[in-house]
């Protein structure tokens, strides 16, 4: 394998800036005085916006590495909104770590590797590339799960996101193996059109590749570990894998189904049917789950199962010719608008969030009760959370209602509408979870102490995600037509 | 600039103003707000004045058509037709009505609370300027967050109750609608714009029967429909006043409005399928609505199962299909806003006065508060349809309009439905005599404030309007008569279309030909 040329290599300058950001971190970490370390989360997001910044700018080289990685519009879309989460999660983790005294240059190199694999899962377009790029984000945010280990909860929550992780890697290493014996090719390109297509063999891997992937956006029955590990979590973590695993995953099995489905001959796979399932029952059980929590940051946790079920339908939806490019930008939009709107009410959640020391077990750290009055003690945060919370529900005028709307109305495009009945049908459960908070922010008195932490950063970061939140339901055209633009040249 | 979005933005904009006025500063925000109001009204004049009700004028005027998510195919369309240009009025003039009531009602919070309601307002004018389905559905789910804040924050004693179930049970009923909205989109050649989508719109019968009933079923639970309505005394009887005024004023004829505008005409072949059962139901509704009324103690609550009664007339006249019933829906709809807005006004300042709600806790107050007395029994009167008042008039034409219409059963309907308004002589005279009349049995009640200058002046436009519009409804009737001929054509060429036997307008052209039997004024 030599001889590809520069061209390929510099299509990955992101991932390249973005690991390269982690390692110098790395290094400041040893070698400058470890007092102040208030640099670190400004480095992160300058790499961030650095890395956002050339994937704009390189434009799409299509395939590279003889079709193993396809850097195109969409790949460039998704390392946007991966570095744009990293870029909010890192001004919000900093004063969170601050105040904990937890601050240190391997937390937001870790996120920044984690970052580098999630760009790099976008763009793989060859099993075993795309099977690497996950185990560069998985190994990175498990560590990052378990960076603060005080109480018994993140302990857990680490080591149950490890186990679960590896053995939704060896599934998706496992099928890949079985697709590799039916067509003789890992590359996606190759999988429409193989010799094996239609066997057992292809629809049985392509069936453990998708529970694979099933397990890490969280969808049910592949959903168990979700909400221990979002809680148990480091808040400003939970944030960030909510957002940017989900992205990464979403795309690569967007390129995926596609490649899977648009070959005629297996165009009667099992694949789509397999995710007609998991999409319903993601819808119904994420958002029945989410009904009874009184910890906001489990609820947010069940709640996002709900959205990785809207987002199976948007990528269900891209079956049909017509319905395709509609479809994909609606999940790119969804992805886009849900990074903003739940690293933002995560971000509320850390900030309102009981601290804990030593080993002592915090009393329901992100109770109802923590969120009762805010309205009066904190009218910004209290408002910002109530955008984000709208934005969840899909009420107008927040991004998240433009999100619904463009993904659903792909699915009717695509005869889907007994899914898009199931996805609004649940949303309405929605309404009323989310809507609890807002009742308690607003119409509940206070009660206890009023513990909030809001670094200046923090509150920059959450005023800019409200901002944007709110700007792509009013506005959202220029975000849409990027969308557009992005998933037309894809596949 | 579009006068039609300019009036729909002020109110939007004051918002934004209070937002940067500091919290402490009450007086200010509710100088502000008022003053935002006022100004939302006195430009709103510009449209009634430039509103051109002749036969040939353009179906819908001030109409502004521009560009805002064309990726998605929505648009900012905009425009008013007569009936959607009452509505507007009405709500722009209430809003600075309901604005002062508050003045001392409201001590909490008042900076959120004018933002709450300068939001709902553009929310509000928005959800009847909207000519693209999908700015319609934004405009009215915008209704819900303020209302929601509304009723939850400043409510009475069981406000979570009642806000989250007037959240949710409305957010559930309009989900369906999104979806049908999406689902019209692909069968009228790719377009959100309601003028297209109604020319364009290619579905089958089964096909428009579901869209129709995802439509009503949203629109229903607004108006509220029987049996759809237990929302409704939740959430009014928990609102503060300017909630419940505004809820009962504005919001309710959302429903009907959204029956006139959107599912009716849309979708006609449907409405006349369903018409005989939503005919039944609304009727159901007037009778159990005044029936309700007999057994509440609690003020707020009986003038709120009075609203489902009222509401079922406006829907029994939307239904005949005929020109007179339906112009006397719409002019119901003014009615309704009008009276109920003035009972709930009175009932606040009652409210104010003796902190309870409960009937039991008045009696022989008419002698302590004459002018007060006075205002509420002119306001029961325009409730109860006496003739000279506005409730006259609109109940008269939808009576007679369903009477002398093709609805099948609609003579045996009218005959229940006129039941309604004499239960609700008795009950809303009942009330008048438990609050006013009789001895003084409360000590309390011996020596409380008459009207104040402030709220003799919230009351004055309520019963100015309550006498004019009865006295001549002409320069009323006359915007809402192109709209509603335009409904009837459109019902008649789709029986045409369809070779229906005729079960639309009015029995004999002698009747149908005559112009609407009411009291004339400047007509």
């Amino acid at each position: 394998m030599t001889g590809f040329p520069t061209r390929d290599f510099v299509a990955l300058v992101p991932v390249a800036i973005l690991a390269s950001g982690g390692l110098l971190l790395l290094l400041t970490e040893v070698f400058l005085a470890s007092t102040r370390r208030g640099y670190q989360a400004g480095l992160t997001v300058v790499t961030a916006l650095l890395a956002a910044a050339a994937a704009v700018v390189q434009g799409p080289s299509g395939a590279v590495f003889g079709g193993q990685a396809t850097v195109d519009a969409f790949s460039s879309f998704v390392t946007v909104i991966i570095c744009g989460g990293v870029a909010l999660s890192a001004l919000m983790s900093a004063g969170w770590l601050h105040a904990r005294d937890a601050e240190r240059g391997e937390f937001y190199a870790l996120t920044l590797f984690a970052a580098s694999g999630m760009a790099l899962v976008g763009m793989a377009s060859d099993l075993l590339v795309a099977f690497v790029a996950i185990e560069i984000m998985s190994l990175s945010t498990y560590s990052l799960a378990a960076y603060i280990r005080r109480g018994r909860r993140p302990s857990e929550a680490a080591f149950k996101y490890m186990i679960l992780g590896a053995v939704s890697s060896a599934l998706l290493l496992y099928g890949s193996s079985l697709v590799f014996g039916a067509t003789g090719t890992t590359l996606f390109s190759a999988l429409h059109g193989a010799k094996g297509a239609g066997s057992m063999l292809l629809v049985g891997g392509l069936g453990l590749i998708a529970s694979g992937l099933a397990f890490k956006v969280g969808a049910v029955p592949f959903h168990a570990w979700t909400p221990d590990v979002y809680e148990g979590a480091p808040t400003p973590v939970t944030a960030f894998m909510a957002a940017g695993v989900k992205t990464a995953a979403f795309a690569l099995l967007a390129r995926l189904f596609l490649a899977a489905q648009v070959g005629a001959e297996v165009h009667d796979l099992s694949f789509e049917k397999v995710l007609v399932v998991l999409a319903v029952l993601t819808m119904v059980f994420g958002n029945l789950l989410a009904l009874p929590q009184r910890s906001v940051k489990r609820m947010l946790a069940y709640s996002s199962i709900g959205h990785a079920g809207y987002l199976l339908v948007g990528v269900i939806s891209a079956r049909v010719e017509g319905a395709r490019s509609m479809a994909l930008a609606g999940v790119l939009f969804y992805l886009a608008a849900y990074t903003a709107t739940v690293i933002g009410a995560f971000a509320v959640v850390g900030a309102l969030e009981e601290r804990t020391r030593g080993d002592e077990e915090g009393k329901a750290p992100w109770d109802l009760s923590r969120f009762s009055g805010l309205a009066s003690r904190r009218p910004g945060l209290a408002f910002a959370m109530t955008v984000f919370l709208l934005s969840l529900a899909g009420v107008p005028p927040t991004a998240g209602f433009i999100g619904k709307l463009f993904l659903f109305k792909a699915a009717v495009g695509a005869q889907l509408v007994p899914l898009a009945v199931v996805g609004l049908l649940t949303s309405i459960l929605g309404a009323f979870y989310y809507l609890r908070v807002v009742v308690h922010m607003y119409m509940k008195p206070a009660e206890g102490s009023d513990e909030t932490v809001a670094a200046p950063a923090m509150v920059f970061a959450l005023g800019l995600a409200a901002l944007v939140v709110v700007l792509f339901g009013l506005a959202a055209e220029p975000l849409l037509r990027l969308a557009q633009a992005a998933s037309a040249v894809a596949m | 600039m579009n006068l039609l979005t300019v009036v729909t933005f002020v109110p939007l904009v004051g918002a934004l103003a209070a937002a940067l006025l500091p919290r402490d500063e009450a007086g200010q925000h509710r100088a502000l707000a008022l003053a935002v109001s006022l100004i939302t009204m006195a430009l709103s004049f510009g449209l009634w004045f430039g509103f051109d009700a002749s036969p040939g004028a353009a179906e819908f005027q001030f109409e502004e058509l521009r560009p805002w998510m064309p990726s998605l195919g929505v648009g900012y369309h905009v425009g008013l037709d007569g009936v959607a240009l009452l509505l507007v009025m009405l709500t722009t003039l209430l809003v600075p009505v309901v604005i002062l009531s508050t003045w001392q009602a409201v001590q909490d919070r008042v900076k959120e609370f004018m933002i709450a309601i300068l939001v709902l307002e553009a929310a509000m004018i928005g959800t009847f300027a909207a000519l693209d389905l999908i700015l319609f559905y934004v405009f009215w789910e915008l209704m819900l967050v303020p209302m929601y804040l509304l009723i939850g924050i400043w409510g009475g004693s069981n406000r979570l109750y009642a806000t989250v179930k007037f959240f949710v049970y409305t957010f559930a009923a309009s989900v369906l609608m999104l979806l049908a909205i999406l689902f019209v989109y692909f069968n009228d050649g790719g377009t959100f714009d309601y003028v297209q989508a109604r020319n364009a719109l290619q579905v089958t019968s089964e096909q428009g029967r579901w869209l129709f009933l995802a439509f009503a079923l949203a629109f229903a639970v607004k108006v509220p429909m029987f049996p759809l309505h237990t929302w409704l005394p939740d959430a009014h009887t928990e609102a503060p006043t300017a909630g419940s005024v505004i809820l009962a004023g504005v919001m309710l004829k959302m429903g009907t409005f959204g029956f006139f505008r959107y599912a009716m005409p849309l979708f006609p072949e449907a409405a006349l399928t369903y018409r005989p059962l939503i005919s039944t139901l609304a009727t159901i509704g007037i009778v159990y609505g005044a029936l309700m009324c007999f057994v509440q103690t609690d003020m707020k609550r009986l003038v709120a199962y009075s609203s489902v009664s009222h509401l079922g007339f406006v829907m029994l006249g939307l239904m005949a299909l005929s020109a007179e019933g339906l112009t006397g829906g719409v002019y119901q709809m003014l009615n309704h806003g009008v009276s109920t807005g003035g009972l709930f006004l009175l009932v606040g300042m009652l409210y104010e006065r003796r902190h309870t709600r409960l009937l039991s806790d008045y009696g022989g107050l008419a002698k302590q508060v004459p002018w007060l007395a006075t205002a509420f029994v002119v306001v029961t009167l325009s409730s109860i349809g006496l003739p000279g008042t506005n409730g006259f008039v609109g109940e008269f034409l939808i009576l007679s309009g369903t009477f002398l219409s093709r609805l099948p059963g609609g003579q045996l309907l009218t005959v229940v439905a006129s039941t309604g308004v004499i239960l609700g002589a008795v009950y809303m005279l009942v009330l008048v005599e438990k609050v006013f009349y009789g001895p003084i049995r409360h000590e309390e009640n011996r020596h409380l404030p008459d009207l104040s200058l402030r709220e003799g002046i919230v009351m004055a436009p309520v019963i100015l309007f309550i006498v004019v519009m009865g006295l001549m409804p002409g320069p009323f009737l006359a915007p809402a008569k192109p709209a509603v001929d335009r409904l009837v054509q459109r019902f008649q060429q789709t029986e045409a279309r369809l070779g229906l036997p005729s079960q639309v307008g009015t029995v004999g052209t002698a009747v149908a030909a005559r112009p609407p039997p009411s009291p004339r004024g400047a007509y």
